[in-house]
């Protein structure tokens, strides 16, 4: 569904100074909504650590200029790999106008006064969300700069230049100041200018749109960026959790037994909750585990064939989420095609598994984390050591891959207890077979889909029912009537006259919840696929068909422009090598549009997709480069899933405890892929999922033009 | 015992001899650029060399170790007389291709690339894109470490200084 960029509006008494006037920085942070907050002024703040005093509420960014004359940009956004760290620098830097080389960007921790909201990342919506305001405060700040810098060269404000850096006097540049020297030479309280800073036009962009270099690599390429599974502390111990024989699985009770004497243990907790040690090494924590005295109750003896018979759409249930003209009487008459499609469990198989480090003191509490959410752990921390929430501060480090795994980072809250109990900094981290059988999954769906031709090959109706296990918690989708995440992607966005989409909760005894995209690849890949086999009933090309449905309108003009853009790249129609063939699908995901041209060969019962054409709209381009990575990444995380991944259960388990039941896409099955950018907008939309929606069913629709085999069910698998 | 990493020779608890490299790396020395994926020799992310040859570090005792030159990623830039680093030509050809994402498997597909590249010099396309087959990436970076690991060869080849 589309988010739209938020309305907002810069007013400069929502802005948050620092006073840093001997030795300190100018801070500057705005917050994002509070159309009624005043002027306040932050306490003074060390440019090089958490400041101390009150922090203002609620900021969404801190900028620092330093008397060093650097420019810190603190973000409440985690850089997970997205490259979401770079795309809001270059958005910032617009209008502050710094020299590219003096910004620094870092995670920001819970103690810059972020708040919760603010400081999740996900559902593709980050940049788009800020693009607005990050400008606004950039410019604010320049003006403050500006203003300041011509006072200290003494001249107008109007004769200053403002530019790499640099103010200087626009008749004579060779009067300057950096915007070092400005805060170095700043006498007094900073205040806001009374200007309304204005925004540079899109011919002026010096950064938005072009493909600046991502600010985290120089660390990541020599392997010193620190992650969560990073993190050290002096005395740190290493902690290690018993887990649940079965899903489902509670413990009934729990005693330290001989736990406490083993090698090297330091702290034990047995409770009706919680059973962990703490030990000198990572060995001697997981053995321990073994001395635990613990019972836990049977749970669920979940079976695979159980899940499928759960997740199976039940005619005349589930929730409406869109009704045009009546379905009925066309669907029951002559003319009509019916099908129905099934995806699986899914695992992250992020490589970074789950890890945090926690330091529970008796004046604060301090967790370093691998978290997409810092803030809501931040309550978490605070409920499961009993404390309150201020006295907790949560940073969230890089993170190894996240794919929705790190919203929920109960490892932390695993690590604190433990803290608490050895009075020692302590590390958990997941191995890969706790990641495996003790995370959460995608849920498995099922999809019912009817469509209705008239005589000219045009759909008169067409209905999808979906049932899905649960993606946001039961109770959200209760709240809402239905479950966002679990029906993302399965609206029908073609011009049929008449359309039905009913979405049905399944509760499932698994855990499940947020992966990339949330319920998108599932329901294009059935919607999509569909649209390939009511082309063929109407004996139409697959791209003429869907050109023939587009929606009136932006939305229908948008999407032709990336259907045709992406078959002309793609060579749509031209005759391709024997055992080869094109596969086309499209989507709209977070205000994006994506259209995708799959070539892929069949040998035997081997699928190989060999090339992969993306044809994106995803409005203004901040950052082309960073936008190709996330659609190729998108495409590889996709093929993998079409055609690989699977989790299945046994006797209340994961099958898989390690990749070997589990393998993940490799190089040599990677396509070659090209991807196409198509503006059709002027905000920017989400890239970090909208890629991965016709993904699964461009292959199997290609899977069917090479073969002849209709496949229905992901992983794809050929008879 | 005692191991040589990077060219430094750093001191460990003899032990068990038999616990993994890859964790005395990380939690005996601090040496964490090395990565845990899955700790059974299947992804790649723990890659380091040993005398040159990439090796499984989860999957190296730390006995066997301490019979090798041991390189990690943290060794794999050089520092130069004058005290600048010196990015080896993967590091440099995975910034110019800007090849990562989140970026926790690059240790090891840059250590599996370097060890291949500085040990066939003359490695055709396809031996080279082989050598890399064995690692995961979950971001889905494939279609620039092709890029990488050809531009990484192309500079290796180069005299030093030049490149």
């Amino acid at each position: 569904m589309s988010a739209a960029p938020r309305k907002w509006k810069f007013s400069r008494r929502k802005l948050l100074i620092g006073l840093g006037v001997t030795g300190g920085a100018l801070a500057v942070g705005l917050p994002l909504s509070l159309p009624f907050a005043r002027l306040k002024i932050a306490g003074m703040l060390d440019s090089a650590s958490a400041p101390a005093g009150t922090m203002p509420k609620d900021p969404f960014v801190w900028f620092e200029v330093t008397p060093q004359n650097r420019v810190r940009l603190y973000l409440p956004k985690a850089e997970m790999g997205q490259g979401v760290h770079t795309a809001l620098a270059q958005i910032a830097a617009e209008e502050l106008r710094p020299a590219w080389e003096q910004l620094e960007v870092l995670n920001a921790s819970t103690a810059r006064g972020f708040d919760m909201g603010t400081m999740s990342v996900g559902g593709s919506v980050v940049v788009s969300s800020l693009y607005s305001p990050l400008r606004a405060a950039g410019a604010a700040l320049r003006l403050m700069l500006q203003e300041e810098g011509a006072r200290q060269l003494g001249v107008a404000s109007a004769a200053v230049t403002v530019a790499g850096g640099v103010v200087a006097v626009a008749a004579d540049a060779a009067q300057a100041l950096t915007f070092g020297q400005i805060v170095s030479a700043k006498q007094g309280a900073w205040v806001a200018s009374k200007q309304e800073p204005q925004l540079r036009e899109p011919a002026q962009f010096e950064f938005i749109g072009k493909p600046m270099p991502r600010v985290d690599f120089a660390a990541k390429i020599t392997g010193a960026a620190p992650y969560g599974f990073d993190m050290r502390l002096p005395d740190m111990a290493y902690g290690a959790v018993a887990r649940a024989p079965r899903i489902g699985a509670k413990l009934l009770s729990a005693a330290p037994g001989t736990a406490r004497s083993q090698p090297g243990v330091v702290a034990v907790v047995a409770t009706a909750e919680f059973a962990g040690v703490a030990a000198e090494t990572r060995a001697q924590a997981l053995a321990a585990l073994d001395a635990l005295q613990l019972q836990w109750s049977e749970g669920d003896v979940v079976e695979q064939a159980d899940m499928e018979a759960l997740v199976t759409v039940q005619p005349g249930t589930g929730t409406v989420l869109q009704s045009a003209g009546s379905v009925a009487a066309p669907l029951a008459a002559a003319n009509t095609l019916r099908a129905e499609y099934r995806t699986p469990f899914a695992a992250h198989a992020q490589l970074e598994p789950q890890a945090a480090l926690a330091h529970v003191r008796p004046d604060k509490v301090q967790v370093w984390c691998s978290t997409q959410s810092p803030g809501s752990l931040r309550a978490a921390v605070a409920k499961a050591v009993g404390r309150a929430a201020a006295e907790v501060e949560v940073t969230a480090t890089y993170l190894g891959g996240s794919f929705g795994r790190k919203l929920n980072v109960d490892v932390a809250l695993d690590a604190a207890r433990l803290s608490a109990a050895a009075l020692r900094p302590v590390h958990v981290s997941y191995t890969r077979a706790e990641e495996f059988q003790h995370g959460f999954f995608r849920p498995p769906t099922h999809h019912v889909l009817q469509g209705a031709l008239d005589g000219a090959g045009r759909i008169v109706a067409m209905s999808h029912q979906q049932a899905s296990g649960n993606v946001f918690p039961a109770l959200v989708g209760r709240l809402l009537g239905a479950d966002f995440g679990a029906y993302r992607g399965g609206l029908l966005r073609y011009n049929i006259p008449n359309r039905r989409v009913t979405s049905q909760p399944v509760a499932l005894p698994v855990p499940t919840g947020f992966w990339r995209g949330l319920g998108l690849l599932a329901n294009v890949f059935a919607v999509e696929s569909f649209m390939d086999e009511l082309a063929l009933a109407a004996g139409m090309d697959a791209l003429q068909f869907r050109l023939q449905h587009l929606p009136e309108g932006k939305l229908g003009e948008r999407f032709k422009a990336v259907l045709l853009a992406a078959a002309e790249r793609a060579g749509w129609g031209r005759a391709l090598p024997a055992g080869h063939a094109h596969g086309l699908a499209c989507s709209l995901d977070a205000g994006t549009v994506v259209a995708q041209v799959a070539e892929v060969s069949v040998q035997g019962a081997r699928v190989q997709v060999q090339r992969f054409t993306s044809a994106v709209d995803c409005g203004v381009l901040v950052n082309p480069d960073i936008a190709a990575a996330q659609t190729e990444g998108s495409i590889m995380m996709g093929i993998s899933s079409t055609l690989l991944e699977e989790i299945t259960f046994s006797g209340g388990q994961a099958q898989a405890t390690n990749f070997d039941r589990y393998p993940l896409l490799r190089l040599a099955d990677a396509p070659l892929v090209e991807t196409v950018f198509v503006q059709g907008d002027d905000v920017p939309h989400g890239m970090g999922e909208p890629p991965l929606g016709p993904v699964a069913a461009a292959v199997a629709n290609a899977v069917f033009a090479c073969t002849g085999q209709r496949l229905r069910s992901l992983p794809l698998k050929l008879a | 015992m005692q191991l040589n990493i990077n060219g430094e020779i750093f001191e460990v608890a003899d032990g068990d001899g038999l616990r993994p490299l890859l964790w005395v790396l990380r939690d005996e020395l601090g040496l964490t650029g090395t990565k845990y994926g899955c700790g059974a020799g299947i992804c790649g992310s723990c890659t380091v060399h040993l005398d040159g040859v990439a090796a499984r570090s989860c999957q190296t005792p730390l006995a066997q170790a301490a019979q090798a030159a041991i390189r990690t990623i943290e060794g794999l830039a050089q520092v130069q007389p004058d005290g600048s680093v010196r990015l080896h030509a993967v590091q440099q050809a995975f910034t110019e291709e800007q090849v990562p994402q989140c970026s926790w498997c690059m240790s090891g597909q840059m250590m599996t690339c370097a060890a291949f590249v500085e040990q066939n010099p003359a490695a055709s396309e396809a031996q080279l894109l082989d050598a890399m087959q064995n690692n995961y990436c979950r971001c889905g970076c494939y279609a620039r470490i092709r890029k990488g690991v050809l531009r990484a060869a192309q500079l290796a080849a180069q005299p030093a200084g030049t490149a």
